[in-house]
């Protein structure tokens, strides 16, 4: 048994490896785009591949021999809806037949409304264009897997926090910078999964049978509120509670021209024209939009400042959830248990950060 | 060749290193009439020809053997460092000198034999370990050999960040570079401080290869009684990019491959100073504006010019072979004694795997 993981460079990927590989599971194929991509990979002795993740003959290449593919690369909007279709096709020149996609909690939106989960109705007009991307990508990849006869599992995790996570060490920036903050108190549900709970719900999906093939929402056990997700944080980092910026009120996020114009290059039909588009008219047109917005203006006359609070749109989002996903789906077809607690989880999060900051202890 | 004329170079290798640094800086040379590049040699012709893009009169070769040039040319060597030794030698023999990009060679074993190899052809053997020529690790130098700001306490470096340097695959095949950050990364930081304090009295060394080549490597050096450093060299995620050196009346902390930028907090000093080094006052006119010193790409620039003049005779060698051979060896002493690194996010039976691993790893050879 061989699996094949794009995104082998990514954080969902480098655990993947270290979990196979350290457990004696399967051989792998660990599949990048680049050849700087190889440095976490390459800590092991393992197969690698160089290919795009849109790129089919270079994928269907690296799939060789290999009995499923776990996707878990990333990218911009307009390559997160195009590559589906491109894992599928690869999948189908190289004979393999099972596919576990990495789709996010967050088709279903930031801050779903209660009762959401696997049969709710999934928009494609959210107000981050992230998650409509997924919505398009989610859907792509079912029907593509439905006109080729392979078995597709899309995994939707939330907030995925663990070794070599974003959200760890944003919130540990934050925390130390005295830019984390919390919105009425925290009371907002954190969908949280530690990287060896979705590990575990991977590894779920390779043993199930081809019945079960489907969308999953995966997570953690306990119910946990942001407060408490930053509580457990500032204990690990020793920082005061007090740091934290209380907020009341959220700034509103309007979607500006810019956005848009973003959103719009994102489209499929519009990538495909890009590469027509000289570079220097491409660079001018950046310069343009650039220039359109420039930063604010420092007035030397003013206090020294503490620093602010960093309100993103994002969290602003998650920060309102009041919804816990359930995950009674994945336990009943996949048998997915959740093996790490949520502390156990802080904790081996926190043990990574602290390692990265090259906090270790020689061996004797 | 008569003094005034430019020293013919030939390029081995035409990857990242070569069209990163080496093509900017030879043209700086080749336009300031002190060097001509007369050959481009690799084996693939796509490389070639990027860099024949610049240099459109040099000719080209698949290998060093198909090329002629006179004795006396310089060789810079900036292919995989598996391939170092044997093309720097094959250059001794036919008469020429060489610059040899970091790290010099597969194993100290092979750099004896390069450094040995240019005493018995009478050429001049230099190494790429740029960094020497920052006005940084100058001033840092002397507040290290000449107690500036009194003996030196404790240092901690912490350098790298996520991988993104534009290297081919053969940057991750044993066989052709055989190690990883430390080999990369750490060959300029164990030269630097060689070149600083001398060889260490005592070495811990740990990192996180299981079975392939590290991403994250970890030092403890001492340094006599009571001076001891910790250095973190990552591939993995970003470190704080920081040397930072303690001293009895004052700490210095400069930023990784900023040149000419320090921060110095004089002990009991109530705010740190964080600037530029330019040209002391005292050697300028009184009217006349302070000089900032070089660059990094200036420093790149000086270490050929460097080379160029110390083949006329003209100055002293700042990184010959033999001082380049010595961080190689600390690091196959690093290689040969390495322990696993306590990766705490493992499970207990993740981790005794990991052991049997990296148990396997070879050492140099």
């Amino acid at each position: 048994m061989k699996i094949g993981i794009i995104g082998a460079s990514g954080f969902i990927g480098t655990r993947l490896i270290e979990h196979f590989q350290l457990r004696g599971g399967p051989a792998i194929a660990a599949i990048v785009r680049r050849p700087s991509s190889l440095a976490l990979p390459k800590r092991f002795a393992i197969e690698t591949h160089l290919a795009d993740a849109l790129d089919i003959d270079a994928m269907a290449r690296a799939f060789s021999g290999c009995t499923a593919i776990i996707h878990t690369a990333i990218g911009d909007p307009g390559q997160i809806e195009r590559m589906p279709a491109a894992l599928c096709l690869a999948a189908s020149d190289a004979g393999v037949r099972r596919l576990i996609y990495l789709s996010s909690a967050s088709v279903h939106g930031q801050n779903p409304p209660p009762g959401t989960d696997e049969s709710s109705t999934l928009s494609v007009d959210h107000a981050m264009e992230y998650n409509s991307a997924k919505v398009r990508a989610e859907h792509k990849f079912f029907a593509e897997c439905e006109r080729h006869g392979l078995v597709g599992f899309a995994l939707r995790p939330g907030v995925v926090y663990g070794p070599r996570s974003r959200w760890i060490a944003d919130l540990a920036t934050d925390l130390i910078d005295g830019r984390a903050w919390l919105y009425d108190g925290g009371r907002g549900i954190c969908n949280g999964i530690y990287i060896d709970n979705l590990v575990a719900a991977i590894v779920a999906c390779l043993h199930a049978p081809d019945e079960a093939a489907g969308a999953y929402l995966v997570g953690d056990n306990e119910t946990i509120t942001w407060e408490q997700f930053y509580r457990a944080a500032a204990l690990q980092l020793d920082v005061p509670w007090t740091s934290i910026h209380q907020v009341t009120r959220l700034p509103s996020f309007h979607r500006s021209w810019k956005d848009r114009a973003g959103r719009a290059a994102a489209h499929p039909f519009v990538q495909r024209l890009l590469p027509l588009v000289p570079y220097k008219l491409k660079r001018s047109a950046k310069a343009v939009l650039a220039a359109a917005s420039p930063s604010p203006r420092n007035d030397s006359w003013s206090l020294p400042s503490a620093p602010r609070p960093r309100i993103t749109q994002e969290m602003a989002l998650l920060q309102q959830c009041a919804w816990k996903f359930p995950h009674t789906r994945a336990e009943q077809q996949l048998d997915y248990r959740p093996p790490v607690t949520f502390l156990e989880g802080i904790d081996r999060s926190f043990a990574w950060w602290r390692f990265a900051q090259g906090d270790v202890s020689f061996a004797a | 060749m008569s003094p005034s004329s430019p020293r013919r170079i030939i390029l081995v290798g035409c990857g990242a290193v070569a069209r990163q640094f080496y093509v900017p800086a030879l043209r700086v040379l080749q336009n300031a009439g002190l060097a001509r590049l007369v050959a481009i040699v690799d084996p693939s012709v796509n490389a070639r020809e990027t860099v024949a893009r610049t240099f459109p009169r040099a000719g080209q070769a698949a290998s060093l053997e198909q090329t002629t040039a006179p004795t006396g040319t310089l060789v810079v060597v900036a292919s995989p460092p598996g391939f170092h030794a044997a093309q720097t030698i094959a250059a001794f023999e036919r008469g020429w000198h060489v610059l040899c990009e970091k790290p010099m060679a597969s194993s100290a074993a092979e750099a004896a034999g390069m450094v040995a190899a240019a005493k018995r052809h009478e050429r001049l053997l230099a190494v790429g370990l740029y960094k020497r020529f920052f006005p940084a690790s100058r001033y840092i130098r002397s507040l290290c050999r000449d107690w500036l700001l009194g003996p030196l306490v404790s240092f901690s470096i912490r350098e790298g960040g996520p991988f993104r340097w534009p290297a081919g695959p053969s940057f991750f095949d044993r066989s052709q570079t055989p190690g990883g950050v430390l080999l990369d990364i750490g060959v300029h930081v164990l030269d630097l401080l060689g070149w600083w304090l001398g060889p260490p009295s005592d070495i811990k060394y740990a990192d996180d290869a299981m079975g392939g080549l590290e991403t994250n490597a970890f030092l403890r050096l001492g340094y006599g009684p009571g001076v001891e450093g910790n250095i973190h060299l990552s591939r993995d995620w970003g470190t704080a990019q920081r040397y930072r050196f303690v001293f009895e009346r004052g700490t210095v902390t400069w930023k990784v491959n900023d040149a000419n930028g320090l921060t110095v907090e004089l002990a009991g000093a109530p705010a740190a100073v964080q600037g530029t080094l330019v040209a002391p006052h005292q050697d300028l006119p009184l009217l006349a504006e302070p000089r900032a010193l070089e660059t990094n790409a200036q420093c790149f620039v000086l270490q050929l010019v460097n080379v160029i003049a110390a083949i006329d005779g003209q100055e002293e060698l700042l990184v010959p072979g033999e001082q380049g051979q010595e961080s190689l060896r600390l690091i196959e002493h690093c290689y040969a004694n390495r322990t696993l690194i306590e990766q705490p996010w493992l499970t207990s039976e993740e981790a005794a795997h990991a052991q049997e691993l990296s148990a396997g790893i070879p050492a140099l050879s």
